[in-house]
Protein backbone atom coordinates (compact mmCIF):
# COMPACT_ATOMS: atom_id res chain seq x y z
CA UNK A 1 0.00 0.00 0.00
CA UNK A 2 1.16 3.58 -0.57
CA UNK A 3 1.25 4.94 2.97
CA UNK A 4 2.10 8.44 4.21
CA UNK A 5 3.51 9.05 7.69
CA UNK A 6 3.64 12.27 9.70
CA UNK A 7 5.13 12.43 13.19
CA UNK A 8 8.49 10.69 13.28
CA UNK A 9 9.15 10.97 17.01
CA UNK A 10 10.07 8.25 19.51
CA UNK A 11 6.82 6.43 18.75
CA UNK A 12 6.32 7.30 15.08
CA UNK A 13 9.74 6.42 13.76
CA UNK A 14 9.80 2.72 14.73
CA UNK A 15 6.15 2.42 13.67
CA UNK A 16 7.01 3.79 10.22
CA UNK A 17 9.96 1.42 9.97
CA UNK A 18 7.68 -1.55 10.64
CA UNK A 19 5.45 -0.45 7.76
CA UNK A 20 8.41 -0.39 5.38
CA UNK A 21 9.60 -3.77 6.62
CA UNK A 22 6.12 -5.15 5.89
CA UNK A 23 6.56 -4.08 2.28
CA UNK A 24 4.53 -0.88 2.15
CA UNK A 25 5.68 2.10 0.09
CA UNK A 26 6.33 4.92 2.53
CA UNK A 27 6.01 8.67 1.99
CA UNK A 28 6.90 11.10 4.77
CA UNK A 29 6.55 14.76 5.69
CA UNK A 30 7.90 16.63 8.71
CA UNK A 31 7.92 20.25 9.77
CA UNK A 32 11.70 19.96 10.22
CA UNK A 33 12.89 18.18 7.04
CA UNK A 34 15.96 16.72 8.82
CA UNK A 35 13.70 14.45 10.90
CA UNK A 36 12.71 12.58 7.73
CA UNK A 37 16.36 11.72 6.92
CA UNK A 38 16.55 8.34 8.75
CA UNK A 39 13.46 7.11 6.91
CA UNK A 40 14.55 8.51 3.54
CA UNK A 41 17.85 6.62 3.93
CA UNK A 42 15.79 3.45 4.27
CA UNK A 43 13.93 4.20 1.04
CA UNK A 44 11.03 6.46 2.01
CA UNK A 45 10.13 9.46 -0.16
CA UNK A 46 9.93 12.91 1.46
CA UNK A 47 7.22 15.36 0.33
CA UNK A 48 7.16 19.15 0.59
CA UNK A 49 3.74 19.53 2.22
CA UNK A 50 1.07 17.33 3.85
CA UNK A 51 -1.12 18.00 0.78
CA UNK A 52 1.58 16.67 -1.58
CA UNK A 53 1.99 13.61 0.65
CA UNK A 54 -1.78 13.01 0.72
CA UNK A 55 -1.99 13.27 -3.08
CA UNK A 56 0.57 10.47 -3.42
CA UNK A 57 -0.92 8.07 -0.84
CA UNK A 58 -4.01 5.90 -0.23
CA UNK A 59 -3.61 6.21 3.53
CA UNK A 60 -1.83 8.80 5.65
CA UNK A 61 -0.95 8.06 9.28
CA UNK A 62 -0.35 10.86 11.78
CA UNK A 63 0.98 10.55 15.31
CA UNK A 64 1.55 14.02 16.73
CA UNK A 65 0.96 15.98 19.93
CA UNK A 66 -2.55 17.36 20.27
CA UNK A 67 -5.88 18.22 18.62
CA UNK A 68 -4.61 21.58 17.33
CA UNK A 69 -1.62 19.96 15.64
CA UNK A 70 -3.82 17.32 14.01
CA UNK A 71 -6.26 19.99 12.84
CA UNK A 72 -3.40 22.05 11.38
CA UNK A 73 -1.90 19.11 9.49
CA UNK A 74 -5.31 17.96 8.26
CA UNK A 75 -7.20 21.15 7.47
CA UNK A 76 -4.58 23.93 7.56
CA UNK A 77 -2.91 25.48 4.56
CA UNK A 78 -1.46 22.76 2.29
CA UNK A 79 -3.04 20.28 4.69
CA UNK A 80 -3.90 16.66 4.02
CA UNK A 81 -7.51 17.46 3.12
CA UNK A 82 -6.29 19.60 0.22
CA UNK A 83 -4.40 16.65 -1.28
CA UNK A 84 -6.48 13.54 -0.56
CA UNK A 85 -8.35 11.87 -3.42
CA UNK A 86 -11.90 10.67 -2.66
CA UNK A 87 -11.76 7.34 -0.88
CA UNK A 88 -8.46 8.06 0.87
CA UNK A 89 -8.08 7.42 4.61
CA UNK A 90 -6.54 9.57 7.35
CA UNK A 91 -5.46 7.33 10.24
CA UNK A 92 -4.68 9.47 13.28
CA UNK A 93 -2.79 7.59 15.98
CA UNK A 94 -2.26 10.64 18.23
CA UNK A 95 -4.03 10.94 21.58
CA UNK A 96 -6.61 13.71 21.22
CA UNK A 97 -10.08 14.54 22.57
CA UNK A 98 -12.91 12.26 21.36
CA UNK A 99 -14.93 15.34 20.37
CA UNK A 100 -12.12 16.58 18.14
CA UNK A 101 -11.84 13.15 16.46
CA UNK A 102 -15.60 13.12 15.75
CA UNK A 103 -15.41 16.63 14.36
CA UNK A 104 -12.54 15.76 11.99
CA UNK A 105 -14.38 12.61 10.84
CA UNK A 106 -17.45 14.71 9.97
CA UNK A 107 -15.42 17.26 8.03
CA UNK A 108 -13.62 14.56 6.03
CA UNK A 109 -16.87 12.70 5.34
CA UNK A 110 -18.20 15.72 3.45
CA UNK A 111 -15.30 15.30 1.02
CA UNK A 112 -15.68 11.52 0.73
CA UNK A 113 -12.58 10.83 2.82
CA UNK A 114 -12.50 8.28 5.64
CA UNK A 115 -11.17 8.97 9.13
CA UNK A 116 -9.82 6.42 11.58
CA UNK A 117 -8.78 7.39 15.11
CA UNK A 118 -6.38 4.75 16.32
CA UNK A 119 -4.47 5.78 19.44
CA UNK A 120 -1.99 3.29 20.83
CA UNK A 121 -0.80 1.97 24.16
CA UNK A 122 2.45 0.26 25.05
CA UNK A 123 4.99 3.05 24.82
CA UNK A 124 8.27 3.22 22.93
CA UNK A 125 9.16 -0.37 23.82
CA UNK A 126 6.04 -1.77 22.11
CA UNK A 127 6.45 0.58 19.15
CA UNK A 128 9.95 -0.81 18.57
CA UNK A 129 8.83 -4.41 19.07
CA UNK A 130 5.76 -3.96 16.87
CA UNK A 131 3.50 -5.08 19.70
CA UNK A 132 1.39 -1.97 20.32
CA UNK A 133 -2.21 -2.14 21.50
CA UNK A 134 -4.23 -0.25 18.89
CA UNK A 135 -7.77 0.93 19.67
CA UNK A 136 -9.65 2.16 16.63
CA UNK A 137 -12.72 4.28 15.99
CA UNK A 138 -13.83 3.94 12.38
CA UNK A 139 -16.54 2.66 10.09
CA UNK A 140 -16.10 -1.04 9.41
CA UNK A 141 -15.02 -0.71 5.78
CA UNK A 142 -12.28 1.83 6.52
CA UNK A 143 -11.07 -0.26 9.45
CA UNK A 144 -10.85 -3.37 7.23
CA UNK A 145 -8.78 -1.46 4.67
CA UNK A 146 -6.17 -0.22 7.14
CA UNK A 147 -6.07 -3.32 9.31
CA UNK A 148 -3.00 -4.75 7.51
CA UNK A 149 -1.12 -1.59 8.44
CA UNK A 150 -2.12 -1.99 12.09
CA UNK A 151 -0.97 -5.61 11.99
CA UNK A 152 2.50 -4.45 10.95
CA UNK A 153 2.75 -2.17 14.00
CA UNK A 154 0.74 -3.81 16.75
CA UNK A 155 -0.45 -7.00 18.37
CA UNK A 156 -3.78 -6.27 20.04
CA UNK A 157 -5.93 -4.53 17.45
CA UNK A 158 -9.51 -3.70 18.35
CA UNK A 159 -12.16 -1.73 16.52
CA UNK A 160 -13.95 -0.16 19.46
CA UNK A 161 -16.68 1.57 17.46
CA UNK A 162 -17.38 4.52 15.19
CA UNK A 163 -15.01 7.54 14.87
CA UNK A 164 -14.13 8.93 18.32
CA UNK A 165 -14.55 5.55 20.02
CA UNK A 166 -10.82 4.83 19.77
CA UNK A 167 -10.07 8.02 21.66
CA UNK A 168 -12.65 7.14 24.32
CA UNK A 169 -10.88 3.80 24.82
CA UNK A 170 -7.53 5.60 25.00
CA UNK A 171 -8.90 7.98 27.63
CA UNK A 172 -10.02 4.93 29.64
CA UNK A 173 -6.57 3.42 29.16
CA UNK A 174 -4.79 6.55 30.40
CA UNK A 175 -7.11 6.84 33.37
CA UNK A 176 -6.60 3.25 34.50
CA UNK A 177 -2.89 3.27 33.87
CA UNK A 178 -1.96 6.52 35.61
CA UNK A 179 -4.34 5.89 38.54
CA UNK A 180 -2.68 2.46 38.92
CA UNK A 181 0.67 4.18 38.76
CA UNK A 182 -0.40 6.50 41.58
CA UNK A 183 -1.55 3.49 43.62
CA UNK A 184 1.76 1.79 42.95
CA UNK A 185 3.65 4.93 44.03
CA UNK A 186 1.63 5.08 47.26
CA UNK A 187 2.39 1.42 47.97
CA UNK A 188 6.12 1.96 47.39
CA UNK A 189 6.03 5.07 49.55
CA UNK A 190 4.25 3.20 52.33
CA UNK A 191 6.78 0.37 52.18
CA UNK A 192 9.69 2.77 52.34
CA UNK A 193 8.20 4.68 55.26
CA UNK A 194 8.22 1.35 57.11
CA UNK A 195 11.84 0.78 56.06
CA UNK A 196 10.84 -2.34 54.15
CA UNK A 197 12.76 -3.39 51.03
CA UNK A 198 10.88 -2.05 47.99
CA UNK A 199 12.20 -4.63 45.57
CA UNK A 200 10.98 -7.44 47.82
CA UNK A 201 7.55 -5.85 48.18
CA UNK A 202 7.26 -5.48 44.43
CA UNK A 203 8.29 -9.09 43.83
CA UNK A 204 5.81 -10.34 46.40
CA UNK A 205 2.97 -8.25 44.99
CA UNK A 206 3.65 -9.40 41.44
CA UNK A 207 2.76 -12.92 42.53
CA UNK A 208 -0.67 -11.96 43.86
CA UNK A 209 -3.87 -10.09 43.08
CA UNK A 210 -2.13 -6.69 43.03
CA UNK A 211 0.03 -7.79 40.09
CA UNK A 212 -0.18 -5.51 37.07
CA UNK A 213 1.83 -4.32 34.12
CA UNK A 214 2.23 -0.98 35.88
CA UNK A 215 3.56 -2.63 39.04
CA UNK A 216 5.96 -4.61 36.89
CA UNK A 217 7.36 -1.84 34.66
CA UNK A 218 6.85 1.42 36.58
CA UNK A 219 7.25 -0.33 39.91
CA UNK A 220 10.71 -1.39 38.83
CA UNK A 221 11.60 2.18 37.90
CA UNK A 222 10.51 3.28 41.37
CA UNK A 223 12.58 0.55 43.03
CA UNK A 224 15.64 1.53 40.99
CA UNK A 225 14.83 5.22 41.31
CA UNK A 226 15.30 5.51 37.56
CA UNK A 227 12.89 8.26 36.62
CA UNK A 228 14.53 9.28 33.36
CA UNK A 229 13.29 6.67 30.89
CA UNK A 230 9.79 5.85 29.68
CA UNK A 231 6.81 8.11 29.07
CA UNK A 232 7.18 11.82 29.75
CA UNK A 233 4.84 12.76 32.59
CA UNK A 234 3.83 16.02 30.87
CA UNK A 235 2.00 13.93 28.26
CA UNK A 236 -0.05 12.17 30.93
CA UNK A 237 -0.70 15.57 32.53
CA UNK A 238 -2.04 16.77 29.18
CA UNK A 239 -4.19 13.64 28.84
CA UNK A 240 -5.68 14.16 32.29
CA UNK A 241 -6.58 17.75 31.42
CA UNK A 242 -8.54 16.43 28.41
CA UNK A 243 -10.05 13.58 30.40
CA UNK A 244 -11.36 15.68 33.27
CA UNK A 245 -12.63 18.32 30.87
CA UNK A 246 -14.66 15.65 29.06
CA UNK A 247 -15.97 14.50 32.45
CA UNK A 248 -17.37 18.00 33.01
CA UNK A 249 -19.05 17.99 29.60
CA UNK A 250 -20.76 14.65 30.10
CA UNK A 251 -21.42 15.04 33.83
CA UNK A 252 -19.39 12.03 34.94
CA UNK A 253 -17.81 11.91 38.40
CA UNK A 254 -14.22 10.60 38.26
CA UNK A 255 -13.09 10.94 41.89
CA UNK A 256 -9.85 8.95 41.72
CA UNK A 257 -8.79 10.35 38.36
CA UNK A 258 -9.38 13.86 39.73
CA UNK A 259 -7.05 13.18 42.67
CA UNK A 260 -4.40 11.70 40.39
CA UNK A 261 -4.70 14.80 38.21
CA UNK A 262 -3.81 16.95 41.21
CA UNK A 263 -0.73 14.82 41.89
CA UNK A 264 0.27 15.31 38.25
CA UNK A 265 -0.17 19.08 38.68
CA UNK A 266 2.25 18.95 41.61
CA UNK A 267 4.67 16.86 39.54
CA UNK A 268 4.65 19.50 36.80
CA UNK A 269 5.23 22.28 39.31
CA UNK A 270 8.31 20.40 40.58
CA UNK A 271 9.71 20.50 37.05
CA UNK A 272 9.59 16.74 36.46
CA UNK A 273 7.38 16.91 33.36
CA UNK A 274 10.07 15.50 31.09
CA UNK A 275 10.78 12.57 33.42
CA UNK A 276 8.81 9.34 33.55
CA UNK A 277 5.44 9.40 35.30
CA UNK A 278 6.84 7.07 37.97
CA UNK A 279 8.05 10.41 39.40
CA UNK A 280 4.64 10.45 41.12
CA UNK A 281 6.57 8.65 43.88
CA UNK A 282 8.73 11.75 44.33
CA UNK A 283 5.60 13.93 44.65
CA UNK A 284 4.55 11.82 47.64
CA UNK A 285 8.03 12.03 49.12
CA UNK A 286 8.08 15.80 48.71
CA UNK A 287 4.71 16.07 50.44
CA UNK A 288 5.85 14.02 53.41
CA UNK A 289 9.20 15.77 53.65
CA UNK A 290 11.24 12.67 52.93
CA UNK A 291 13.74 12.00 50.17
CA UNK A 292 15.83 9.06 49.06
CA UNK B 1 -23.58 58.35 35.09
CA UNK B 2 -24.44 57.06 31.62
CA UNK B 3 -24.23 53.32 32.01
CA UNK B 4 -24.64 50.48 29.55
CA UNK B 5 -25.80 47.08 30.79
CA UNK B 6 -25.55 43.80 28.88
CA UNK B 7 -26.74 40.50 30.34
CA UNK B 8 -30.15 40.79 31.97
CA UNK B 9 -30.53 37.36 33.52
CA UNK B 10 -31.20 36.17 37.05
CA UNK B 11 -28.37 38.35 38.40
CA UNK B 12 -28.12 41.13 35.82
CA UNK B 13 -31.73 42.27 35.91
CA UNK B 14 -31.92 43.18 39.61
CA UNK B 15 -28.42 44.68 39.45
CA UNK B 16 -29.44 46.94 36.56
CA UNK B 17 -32.63 47.92 38.36
CA UNK B 18 -30.57 48.97 41.39
CA UNK B 19 -28.46 51.23 39.16
CA UNK B 20 -31.62 52.94 37.87
CA UNK B 21 -32.86 53.33 41.42
CA UNK B 22 -29.57 55.03 42.35
CA UNK B 23 -30.23 57.64 39.65
CA UNK B 24 -28.06 56.43 36.78
CA UNK B 25 -29.36 56.47 33.21
CA UNK B 26 -29.23 53.07 31.63
CA UNK B 27 -28.90 51.85 28.06
CA UNK B 28 -29.40 48.09 27.83
CA UNK B 29 -28.99 45.37 25.26
CA UNK B 30 -29.84 41.69 25.25
CA UNK B 31 -29.84 39.04 22.55
CA UNK B 32 -33.44 38.21 23.44
CA UNK B 33 -35.40 41.46 23.17
CA UNK B 34 -37.99 40.35 25.77
CA UNK B 35 -35.25 40.19 28.41
CA UNK B 36 -34.97 44.01 28.14
CA UNK B 37 -38.64 44.71 28.83
CA UNK B 38 -38.54 44.92 32.65
CA UNK B 39 -35.70 47.43 32.36
CA UNK B 40 -37.42 49.50 29.68
CA UNK B 41 -40.49 49.61 31.95
CA UNK B 42 -38.24 51.06 34.66
CA UNK B 43 -36.95 53.79 32.35
CA UNK B 44 -33.93 52.28 30.58
CA UNK B 45 -33.30 52.85 26.87
CA UNK B 46 -32.88 49.90 24.51
CA UNK B 47 -29.66 49.78 22.51
CA UNK B 48 -29.47 48.22 19.03
CA UNK B 49 -26.31 46.23 19.74
CA UNK B 50 -23.42 46.01 22.19
CA UNK B 51 -21.54 48.47 19.95
CA UNK B 52 -24.46 50.89 20.03
CA UNK B 53 -24.61 50.69 23.83
CA UNK B 54 -20.85 51.30 24.07
CA UNK B 55 -21.06 54.31 21.75
CA UNK B 56 -23.54 56.11 24.02
CA UNK B 57 -22.24 55.56 27.55
CA UNK B 58 -19.22 56.20 29.80
CA UNK B 59 -19.25 52.78 31.40
CA UNK B 60 -20.58 49.49 30.09
CA UNK B 61 -21.28 46.54 32.40
CA UNK B 62 -21.55 42.94 31.22
CA UNK B 63 -22.68 39.89 33.18
CA UNK B 64 -23.03 36.95 30.82
CA UNK B 65 -22.44 33.17 30.77
CA UNK B 66 -18.88 32.16 30.12
CA UNK B 67 -15.61 33.31 28.57
CA UNK B 68 -16.68 32.88 24.91
CA UNK B 69 -19.76 35.05 25.61
CA UNK B 70 -17.61 37.80 27.13
CA UNK B 71 -15.19 37.60 24.20
CA UNK B 72 -18.02 37.84 21.70
CA UNK B 73 -19.75 40.78 23.33
CA UNK B 74 -16.48 42.65 23.98
CA UNK B 75 -14.44 41.95 20.87
CA UNK B 76 -16.78 40.31 18.34
CA UNK B 77 -18.58 42.02 15.46
CA UNK B 78 -20.88 44.81 16.70
CA UNK B 79 -19.23 44.31 20.08
CA UNK B 80 -18.21 46.82 22.70
CA UNK B 81 -14.81 47.59 21.14
CA UNK B 82 -16.50 48.34 17.79
CA UNK B 83 -18.59 51.12 19.31
CA UNK B 84 -16.34 52.35 22.12
CA UNK B 85 -15.53 56.02 22.55
CA UNK B 86 -12.03 56.79 23.84
CA UNK B 87 -11.88 56.38 27.61
CA UNK B 88 -14.73 53.90 27.85
CA UNK B 89 -14.60 51.64 30.91
CA UNK B 90 -15.87 48.09 30.51
CA UNK B 91 -16.76 46.29 33.74
CA UNK B 92 -17.19 42.55 33.27
CA UNK B 93 -19.06 41.04 36.21
CA UNK B 94 -19.28 37.52 34.75
CA UNK B 95 -17.31 34.68 36.29
CA UNK B 96 -14.68 33.57 33.79
CA UNK B 97 -11.05 32.45 33.94
CA UNK B 98 -8.39 34.91 35.11
CA UNK B 99 -6.24 33.99 32.12
CA UNK B 100 -8.92 34.79 29.54
CA UNK B 101 -9.78 37.98 31.42
CA UNK B 102 -6.20 39.20 31.10
CA UNK B 103 -6.18 38.46 27.40
CA UNK B 104 -9.47 40.32 26.78
CA UNK B 105 -8.27 43.27 28.89
CA UNK B 106 -5.10 43.50 26.80
CA UNK B 107 -7.02 43.47 23.52
CA UNK B 108 -9.47 46.08 24.79
CA UNK B 109 -6.59 48.27 25.99
CA UNK B 110 -5.18 48.20 22.46
CA UNK B 111 -8.52 49.59 21.28
CA UNK B 112 -8.72 52.35 23.91
CA UNK B 113 -11.01 50.62 26.41
CA UNK B 114 -10.15 50.11 30.09
CA UNK B 115 -11.43 46.81 31.43
CA UNK B 116 -12.18 45.90 35.02
CA UNK B 117 -13.08 42.37 36.09
CA UNK B 118 -15.62 42.52 38.88
CA UNK B 119 -17.23 39.15 39.57
CA UNK B 120 -19.72 38.96 42.39
CA UNK B 121 -20.77 36.70 45.21
CA UNK B 122 -24.05 36.69 47.09
CA UNK B 123 -26.44 35.13 44.61
CA UNK B 124 -29.83 36.37 43.51
CA UNK B 125 -30.82 37.68 46.98
CA UNK B 126 -27.60 39.72 47.07
CA UNK B 127 -28.35 41.11 43.62
CA UNK B 128 -31.92 42.09 44.58
CA UNK B 129 -30.98 43.62 47.94
CA UNK B 130 -27.85 45.37 46.59
CA UNK B 131 -25.71 43.49 49.11
CA UNK B 132 -23.39 41.72 46.67
CA UNK B 133 -19.73 41.17 47.40
CA UNK B 134 -17.79 42.61 44.45
CA UNK B 135 -14.16 41.70 43.85
CA UNK B 136 -12.40 43.92 41.37
CA UNK B 137 -9.28 43.59 39.24
CA UNK B 138 -7.81 46.24 36.97
CA UNK B 139 -6.65 49.84 36.93
CA UNK B 140 -7.06 51.49 40.37
CA UNK B 141 -8.14 54.91 39.09
CA UNK B 142 -10.78 53.35 36.83
CA UNK B 143 -11.98 51.49 39.92
CA UNK B 144 -12.30 54.76 41.88
CA UNK B 145 -14.15 56.29 38.96
CA UNK B 146 -16.86 53.59 38.83
CA UNK B 147 -17.05 52.87 42.56
CA UNK B 148 -20.44 54.63 42.91
CA UNK B 149 -21.88 52.05 40.50
CA UNK B 150 -20.53 49.19 42.59
CA UNK B 151 -21.97 50.85 45.70
CA UNK B 152 -25.41 50.85 44.09
CA UNK B 153 -25.22 47.08 43.58
CA UNK B 154 -23.17 45.74 46.45
CA UNK B 155 -22.02 46.10 50.02
CA UNK B 156 -18.52 44.62 50.29
CA UNK B 157 -16.47 46.12 47.49
CA UNK B 158 -12.75 45.43 47.17
CA UNK B 159 -10.10 46.30 44.66
CA UNK B 160 -7.88 43.21 44.74
CA UNK B 161 -5.19 43.98 42.15
CA UNK B 162 -4.52 44.16 38.42
CA UNK B 163 -6.53 42.62 35.58
CA UNK B 164 -7.69 39.12 36.47
CA UNK B 165 -7.22 39.61 40.24
CA UNK B 166 -10.98 39.90 40.73
CA UNK B 167 -11.44 36.58 38.93
CA UNK B 168 -8.75 34.97 41.08
CA UNK B 169 -10.64 36.12 44.20
CA UNK B 170 -13.86 34.75 42.72
CA UNK B 171 -12.17 31.42 41.99
CA UNK B 172 -11.09 31.31 45.66
CA UNK B 173 -14.67 32.09 46.64
CA UNK B 174 -15.92 29.19 44.50
CA UNK B 175 -13.41 26.80 46.04
CA UNK B 176 -14.62 27.68 49.53
CA UNK B 177 -18.33 27.69 48.67
CA UNK B 178 -18.13 24.65 46.36
CA UNK B 179 -16.37 22.56 48.96
CA UNK B 180 -18.46 24.12 51.74
CA UNK B 181 -21.80 23.15 50.24
CA UNK B 182 -20.52 19.58 49.81
CA UNK B 183 -19.28 19.47 53.41
CA UNK B 184 -22.58 20.77 54.79
CA UNK B 185 -24.60 18.34 52.64
CA UNK B 186 -22.38 15.49 53.77
CA UNK B 187 -22.79 16.41 57.45
CA UNK B 188 -26.56 16.83 57.27
CA UNK B 189 -26.95 13.57 55.37
CA UNK B 190 -24.77 11.87 57.97
CA UNK B 191 -26.99 13.24 60.75
CA UNK B 192 -30.18 12.08 59.10
CA UNK B 193 -28.91 8.62 58.17
CA UNK B 194 -27.80 8.26 61.79
CA UNK B 195 -31.39 8.85 62.84
CA UNK B 196 -30.76 12.36 64.16
CA UNK B 197 -32.71 15.51 63.27
CA UNK B 198 -30.65 17.45 60.71
CA UNK B 199 -32.32 20.76 61.63
CA UNK B 200 -31.29 20.42 65.24
CA UNK B 201 -27.72 19.53 64.25
CA UNK B 202 -27.48 22.57 62.01
CA UNK B 203 -28.77 24.79 64.77
CA UNK B 204 -26.29 23.62 67.38
CA UNK B 205 -23.39 23.71 64.92
CA UNK B 206 -24.16 27.36 64.22
CA UNK B 207 -23.04 28.07 67.80
CA UNK B 208 -19.56 26.59 67.36
CA UNK B 209 -16.53 26.55 65.09
CA UNK B 210 -18.42 24.87 62.25
CA UNK B 211 -20.64 27.95 61.97
CA UNK B 212 -20.52 29.54 58.55
CA UNK B 213 -22.61 31.50 56.11
CA UNK B 214 -23.00 28.29 54.07
CA UNK B 215 -24.14 26.19 57.02
CA UNK B 216 -26.59 28.97 57.85
CA UNK B 217 -28.06 29.74 54.40
CA UNK B 218 -27.43 26.62 52.33
CA UNK B 219 -27.79 24.30 55.30
CA UNK B 220 -31.10 26.01 56.12
CA UNK B 221 -32.42 25.33 52.65
CA UNK B 222 -31.27 21.71 52.84
CA UNK B 223 -33.18 21.24 56.08
CA UNK B 224 -36.27 22.79 54.46
CA UNK B 225 -35.63 20.72 51.34
CA UNK B 226 -35.87 23.87 49.25
CA UNK B 227 -33.84 23.08 46.13
CA UNK B 228 -35.12 25.96 43.99
CA UNK B 229 -32.28 28.05 42.45
CA UNK B 230 -30.62 30.38 43.52
CA UNK B 231 -27.41 29.32 42.08
CA UNK B 232 -27.85 26.37 39.75
CA UNK B 233 -25.50 23.46 40.21
CA UNK B 234 -24.39 23.49 36.56
CA UNK B 235 -23.11 27.02 37.20
CA UNK B 236 -21.07 25.85 40.14
CA UNK B 237 -19.81 22.97 37.99
CA UNK B 238 -18.66 25.55 35.42
CA UNK B 239 -16.89 27.59 38.09
CA UNK B 240 -15.11 24.53 39.48
CA UNK B 241 -13.97 23.75 35.97
CA UNK B 242 -12.39 27.22 35.74
CA UNK B 243 -10.64 26.65 39.07
CA UNK B 244 -9.24 23.28 38.05
CA UNK B 245 -8.16 24.47 34.61
CA UNK B 246 -6.14 27.20 36.31
CA UNK B 247 -4.67 24.62 38.70
CA UNK B 248 -3.71 22.48 35.70
CA UNK B 249 -2.07 25.46 34.00
CA UNK B 250 -0.20 26.59 37.10
CA UNK B 251 0.77 23.14 38.39
CA UNK B 252 -1.20 23.48 41.62
CA UNK B 253 -2.56 20.71 43.73
CA UNK B 254 -6.21 21.33 44.69
CA UNK B 255 -7.27 17.91 45.98
CA UNK B 256 -10.34 19.03 47.89
CA UNK B 257 -11.69 21.23 45.09
CA UNK B 258 -11.02 18.39 42.63
CA UNK B 259 -13.10 16.03 44.77
CA UNK B 260 -15.95 18.54 45.05
CA UNK B 261 -15.85 19.14 41.30
CA UNK B 262 -16.54 15.45 40.70
CA UNK B 263 -19.64 15.73 42.87
CA UNK B 264 -20.92 18.62 40.74
CA UNK B 265 -20.23 16.47 37.65
CA UNK B 266 -22.35 13.74 39.23
CA UNK B 267 -25.15 16.23 39.95
CA UNK B 268 -25.26 17.46 36.38
CA UNK B 269 -24.94 13.95 34.98
CA UNK B 270 -27.80 12.68 37.11
CA UNK B 271 -30.24 15.44 36.23
CA UNK B 272 -29.76 17.83 39.17
CA UNK B 273 -28.03 20.51 37.06
CA UNK B 274 -30.97 22.91 37.01
CA UNK B 275 -31.52 22.68 40.76
CA UNK B 276 -29.74 24.79 43.33
CA UNK B 277 -26.35 23.59 44.49
CA UNK B 278 -27.95 22.59 47.81
CA UNK B 279 -29.40 19.62 45.88
CA UNK B 280 -25.97 18.14 46.62
CA UNK B 281 -27.88 16.70 49.59
CA UNK B 282 -30.02 14.64 47.20
CA UNK B 283 -26.89 13.29 45.54
CA UNK B 284 -25.56 12.08 48.89
CA UNK B 285 -28.92 10.59 49.78
CA UNK B 286 -28.88 8.59 46.55
CA UNK B 287 -25.29 7.53 47.00
CA UNK B 288 -26.06 6.25 50.48
CA UNK B 289 -29.01 4.26 49.27
CA UNK B 290 -32.07 6.29 49.98
CA UNK B 291 -33.94 9.35 48.87
CA UNK B 292 -35.52 12.41 50.34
Amino acid sequence: MRVGFIGLGVMGRPMAEHLMQAGHTLGVWARRPESTAPLVEQGATAYATPAALAAACEVVITIITNSQDVEGVAFGEHGLAAGFARGAVHVDMSTIAPDAARDFARRYAEAGIDWVDAPVSGGEQAAVAGTLAIMAGANEAAFARVRPLFEAMGKTIVRVGEPGAGQVAKACNQMVMVCALQACAEAMHLARTHNVDLAAVRTALLGGSAASRVMEVMGERMVKRDFSAGIQARLHHKDFGILLDEAVKIGAPLPIAAQTWQQLNALMKQGWGYDDTSSLLKVLEAASGSKA
Amino acid sequence: MNVGFIGLGLMGRPMALNLIRAGHSLRVWARRAEAMQPLLDAGAVAGASAADVAANVDVVITIVGDAPDVERVALGPDGIADGARPGLIHIDMSTISPEVTQSIAQQLRDRGVTMLDAPVSGGEPGAINATLTIMVGGDASAFECVKPLFEAMGKTISHIGGNGAGQVAKACNQIVTGVGVAAVAEALNFARKSGVDAGAVREVLMGGFAASRILDAHGGRMVQRNFKPGFKSWMHQKDMRIVLEEAHRLGLQLPTAAAAAQLYNAMVGSGLGEEDSVAMLKLFERMSGGEG
